[in-house]
């Protein structure tokens, strides 16, 4: 009989189970307040399965393009958060990365792709990165919570690219607010001829891999981890540097979240605008905490996000449910994730004391 | 036949699938002090939460006064006049004394505010019947410890005159003051108070107490009148089972329970500290100028009153903390046991093999560059497991399934791994039962004994463990080193020195 | 710069500053019983919405800030359910709440009035003259001609510092943000206390954001609280949790996002989003500057009781 309740205990401790739980509780709640909200809620879902999956052009050029984004800005987030540093500013980060990538890709014009494209992302993840620093510098040396300065940070950015692309950068004839597009070989080649995939879909598969093989086998990465699971015993028992873990984990979730910027300009829009991202940055926390903090989880969950985006749009346009709900339902993914967390360790509680 | 206040019979209460209480039973009497004795992990803690009406029992019946109770939370335990004294301060530190003194008592208001006048006259009152004194408008988190646990009684004794209960307070005090604690105890005794006190050292308690109960694995296995006991069938009593052996009687009651080294050379120096100053955060010295050497094969002992600078002397020798002024010359094989495990050694959520990679991820036996070299570190993991008899079903586990006694062991044994040079390790045995205590005991005494064995710092708020275990002791007071001649190698002797009595000789030199 | 200028952009600041006051007076309660409130910009955009919705089916700006203040309430009692109730991460909980409360108020509002986002216009509060006060040179009519919420915000400030610093509830609220197991032990039931904060606080906020629709803009917008929850947030610590000190904050606050007026008006012409980002920027250099004198409650953000 203890060996069934270990073994249930350890079944429900699999992230995995909690993540499933997560999308049933919200589709279920998500179900239930649309019906009160006086929505078919079977036919916005359809509606946003079509959208999403309903043809190999959905699921490639929308569905899939909607994902890159969201795995890179939830890998940023998942370094940071298993670190033990709440990195809420994604978005701002984001948006840093874009304007930085831009710049690159409009004065770069001379150089050959090969170099060009590299130079491209490069600058877009020191963008991300510089603007992570100034949360996780204030934090590490004043003792000010990253959280809201993250966050402050991001209000900063999006005004900054606002003014860029109404100013400095906007395009020749001052007509529109964005950018003239950048140079063609500064744009990423398609993965899959005839659709809008990327490469850069390549890139976040890539990234996701380097991630979790660092986390899992790296020492350094099993410092992350160790610094995010308890600062005081990393730094007592491990003898951990753990400002120093934290600042890179910090650092390279900000690069991360730069290059979703600079990929999504290089790949798909070819320029930037207000409103390039429709809050990646802050979807990019449910995408982490869905996959359990796991990155080859955020492939998954960054997958399903993208789907609920290209889902959005056709269930506005079917089922006239606003897109906007897909914020919503964000939110209660996050909600979910959390409660069942809170039971999972309730009932591994309940296991036999050894 | 003096009154009873309070009887609990058959006592039982779970947590999860932990039986901490199975049939425990107390009778307490007005103007007896009442001493409850067991190993740690014996329902001591549970059996006074349940009487302080902070947990409702499983089953069992509780009768105040001859009357059935249902304690529905603390306030309604102090409606009846029973208060318990924590063992770990329920002080906010960042309000003062007085304010912590009228937290929760909504009697005195003069309209809608606190009237702190007339708590502080009431206060005052009982300062003086009792005798014990504090200083009312200071912060909590500026007091000593001593005087903490004075605030912490008068809180209890202001709402809840009749029967008091303790739950181990002499855990950080220097003998005197224990000494002056039990003074006030059969005080309040003779008042005709009831007076609860859990302790699990024998002489300590023999010593104050009128009655006494040993509780076992949750039950209560004896309770009788103090004259009619005696060390050797209290511990019978507690730990249970076989005549316990000299050494384990030796373990429960150890006043100086001499087991010291045979005579044998010690190494060279493995460890040097000149002059060593570390500062706190307001810039106070809480090292003050320490200087020590520590040999191979030795077990240099350090007691102390809690904040005297032993941490910051374990710190800097452990090669955590780097001093503020001063020389510290440490090796690189050390190994840290640290005083609280589950926040500072183990990380719960990590299984065995993490948590023993934790503290040798710099080692290349677990680490090769920049990889981890996780079926090597499965090895140790397993080598410890096997080697310190850690009981869990696998590495797999994560630590925190762990009891504290297992906990402990693979804390000890994993850092045994590391410490081929120094081992330090503060209060190693706090919280274990006498099994796992005399297994902690017996590794430090064995690893040192081994040819080209490490030394041992013992940093020990137990002065019983500090006197038993070390071949050199020192007592650290106000962040100095003070060396404890072989004569004065008493409870009273260094329970003098702790708080600042001279010893027999003037300057110490910490390096002979 | 004239006169006229100098009185606007006081006025401006105390205007600008009120839903700040509103909104910071009631996360200091809530931070000063342990919990951190992230999601104070969900209960003000709901603040925002329910005030917008209430004044223009029941014709009043009375009304509509009553109702802001309870959908300010419901917003924060499920952030509550979660964070103390089931003792969730409060920051995480907090970000969950305010992506909710943005993305359900949006999706409501376009569910009321269309995607097209046509502009309302709501019944106003009007401006409340203070006889003789108003007349004060300079300051008068910055702050006694205001709405009645910014009086509110006035008597607020000494008020709860009362409470906090003169009163037995005050005190046992203050111990459960410092040291909950003894607040507990002594009595206090350190869960409800919290609750009650929580609670205070999303109300607040949510007047704060029925003040912003009603009072300051006269109409509703997608987001439109911009992250003034967030701000309030900083303000509670630049105000070292003292309700006195944090109106102040709040007021200067004010006068660094009506700063834009004072500029313009002295003829500097800088683009228009830097005067958008100048509150962020100026909330990050307050930070900066005065953190580590003041400190937070001891048990802020910590979940209690302990998970095992």
């Amino acid at each position: 009989m203890p060996d069934a309740r270990r073994s249930l205990a350890r079944w429900a401790r699999s992230p995995v189970v909690v993540a499933a739980g997560a999308v049933a509780l919200t589709a279920g709640v998500a179900g239930v307040l649309l019906a009160l909200g006086g929505y078919d809620p079977w036919a916005a879902a359809s509606a946003a399965a079509v959208g999403a999956f309903g043809s190999p052009e959905a699921v490639l050029s929308i569905t899939a393009v909607r994902a890159v984004p969201l795995v890179l800005t939830g890998l940023g987030v998942t370094l940071a958060f298993r670190a033990g540093t709440w990195n809420i500013g994604a978005e701002g980060q984001l948006y840093a990365g874009a304007v930085a990538g831009v710049w690159v890709g409009l004065v770069g014009g001379g150089l050959p792709g090969w170099v060009l494209v590299p130079v491209l992302l490069g600058a877009a993840c020191v963008g991300g990165a510089l603007w992570a620093s100034v949360p996780i510098l204030m934090k590490l040396r004043l003792g000010v919570s990253e959280v809201i300065t993250s966050l402050l940070m991001s209000f900063v950015a999006i005004n900054l690219a606002a003014y860029m692309v109404h100013g400095p950068l906007q395009e020749p004839r001052g007509v529109f607010p964005q950018t003239a597009p950048i140079a063609e070989a500064a744009r990423l080649p398609a993965l899959v001829p005839g659709t809008r995939l990327h490469v850069g879909a390549l890139i976040a598969l890539a990234l996701a891999a380097a991630l979790w093989w660092f986390l899992r086998e790296t020492r350094f990465g099993f410092q992350v981890r160790a610094v995010g699971a308890s600062r005081t015993a990393a730094a007592v028992a491990g003898r951990i540097d753990a400002d120093r873990v934290m600042l890179f984990a910090f650092l390279t979730s900000g690069a991360l979240a730069g290059l979703a910027g600079g990929v999504q300009v290089a790949g798909v829009t070819y320029a930037l605008y207000e409103g390039l991202s429709p809050g990646w940055g802050y979807t990019a926390i449910a995408v982490a905490l869905l996959a359990g903090l796991h990155p080859l989880g955020v492939l998954v969950t960054g997958l399903l996000f993208g789907a609920l985006d290209a889902g959005a749009a056709a269930m506005q346009r079917e089922a006239a449910v606003p897109a906007v709900w897909a914020t919503a339902v964000q939110a209660l993914v996050i909600l979910a994730v959390l409660a069942l967390g809170r039971a999972q360790r309730h009932l591994r509680a309940e296991v036999v004391r050894v | 036949m003096t009154r009873v206040l309070a009887r609990l019979e058959r006592i039982e209460r779970r947590f999860g699938a932990v039986q901490a209480l199975a049939s425990a039973d107390l009778e307490v009497r007005a103007g007896e002090v009442h001493a409850v004795l067991g190993e740690n992990g014996a329902g001591k803690s549970t059996l006074l939460g349940v009487l302080g009406g902070m947990l409702r029992p499983d089953a069992g019946a509780y009768a105040i006064g001859g009357e059935p109770v249902n304690l529905d939370g603390p306030r309604d335990a102090w409606a009846r006049g029973i208060g318990l004294v924590h063992q770990h301060f329920m002080l906010v530190p960042a309000l003062t004394v007085l304010e912590n003194l009228a937290l929760g008592r909504r009697q005195h208001t003069r309209g809608l505010s606190i009237d702190y006048g007339r708590v502080a006259a009431e206060v005052s009152t009982l300062m003086d019947e009792t005798g014990l004194v504090v200083p009312l408008d200071e912060r909590v988190e500026g007091l000593s410890v001593g005087v903490k646990q004075r605030v912490e009684i008068l809180k209890t004794l202001l709402r809840a005159p009749v029967l008091v209960a303790l739950d181990e307070p002499t855990a950080a005090l220097a003998p005197a003051e224990i000494v002056s604690l039990f003074g006030l105890l059969r005080q309040l005794a003779s008042a005709g108070r009831g007076v609860v006190l859990v302790a699990h050292k024998i002489d300590e308690v023999l010593g104050v107490a009128d009655r006494v109960t040993v509780l076992r694995r949750g039950r209560t296995v004896l309770s009788e009148p103090r004259d009619r006991v005696d060390a050797t069938r209290l511990v019978k009593a507690m730990v249970g089972g076989e005549p316990p052996s000299a050494a384990l009687v030796g373990a429960a009651r150890a006043p100086g329970f001499p087991d010291g080294p045979p005579d044998r050379p010690r190494g060279p120096v493995i460890a040097t500290l000149e002059d060593v100053v570390v500062r706190d955060e307001s810039g106070r010295a809480s090292l003050d100028h320490a200087s020590l050497a520590v040999h191979r094969g030795e077990i240099v002992g350090v007691a102390g009153i809690e904040g005297s600078g032993q941490r910051e002397l374990a710190l800097v020798l452990a090669g955590r903390r780097r001093p503020d002024g001063g020389e510290a010359s440490v090796p690189s094989g050390v190994g840290f046991v640290p005083q609280d495990r589950t926040a500072e050694a183990l990380i719960g959520d990590f299984d065995l093999v993490e948590n023993v990679a934790l503290a040798m991820h710099a080692d290349a036996r677990v680490a090769s560059g920049a990889r981890m070299r996780w079926a090597a570190a499965r090895e140790q993991a397993e080598d410890v497991r096997s080697r310190f008899g850690v009981v869990s079903p696998d590495v797999d586990v994560p630590a925190r399934e762990l009891s504290g006694g297992n906990q402990q062991r693979l804390v000890v044994g994993r850092e045994m791994l590391l410490a081929k040079d120094l081992l330090v390790a503060e209060n190693p045995a706090r919280g274990l039962d006498v099994s796992a205590t005399a297994f902690v005991h017996a590794e430090l005494r064995r690893v040192t004994r081994e040819e080209g064995g490490p030394g041992v710092l013992l940093v020990s708020n137990d002065l019983d463990e500090a006197l038993a275990l070390s071949d050199r002791l020192f007592v650290m007071t106000r962040g100095r080193l003070v060396p404890v001649p072989e004569g004065q190698r008493t409870r009273e002797g260094v329970g003098a020195l702790m708080l600042g009595g001279a010893g027999a000789s003037g300057a110490p030199d910490a390096n002979a | 710069m004239s006169d006229a200028a100098l009185v606007l952009f006081l006025e401006a600041s105390v205007r600008l500053g009120v839903p700040l006051a509103l909104a910071a007076l009631g996360e200091a309660i809530t931070e000063r019983s342990g919990v951190i409130n992230i999601g104070l910009e969900g209960s003000l955009i709901a603040g925002a919405l329910g005030g917008a919705l209430a004044s223009l089916a029941l014709g009043s700006g009375e009304a509509g800030v009553l109702a802001g203040a309870g959908a300010g309430l419901v917003v924060a009692l499920v952030f509550a359910a979660f964070s103390v109730g089931l003792g969730t991460d409060q920051i995480i909980t907090g970000t969950a709440i305010t992506l909710g409360g943005l993305g359900f108020t949006g999706a409501v509002y376009q569910a009321s009035f269309g995607a097209g986002g046509a502009a309302l216009t709501l019944p106003t509060l009007p401006a409340l003259r203070i006889p003789v006060l108003a007349d004060i040179p300079w300051i008068g009519t910055a702050l006694f001609a205001q709405a009645p919420t910014a009086y509110l915000a006035y008597l607020l400030a000494p008020a709860l510092w009362y409470f906090l610093f003169r009163t037995p509830w005050g005190l046992e609220l203050r111990a459960c943000g410092e040291h909950p197991d003894a607040a507990r032990a002594a009595g206090v039931r350190v869960l409800r206390v919290r609750l009650a904060a929580t609670l205070f606080g999303g109300a607040l906020a949510g007047l704060a954001g029925a003040h912003l629709a009603l009072a300051h803009a006269g109409t509703f917008a997608e987001n439109m609280s911009a992250g003034r929850g967030f701000i309030a947030i900083a303000v509670v610590a630049l105000g070292r949790w003292n309700p006195m000190l944090v109106l102040i904050a709040a007021l200067f606050f004010g006068a660094a996002a009506a700063l834009q007026f004072l500029l313009q008006a002295v003829g500097l012409d800088l683009p228009y989003q830097f005067f958008l980002a100048l509150p962020y920027v100026v909330t990050l250099a307050a930070l900066a500057g005065r953190v580590g004198r003041a400190r937070a409650p001891a048990a802020l953000a910590l979940p209690w009781p302990k998970p095992s």
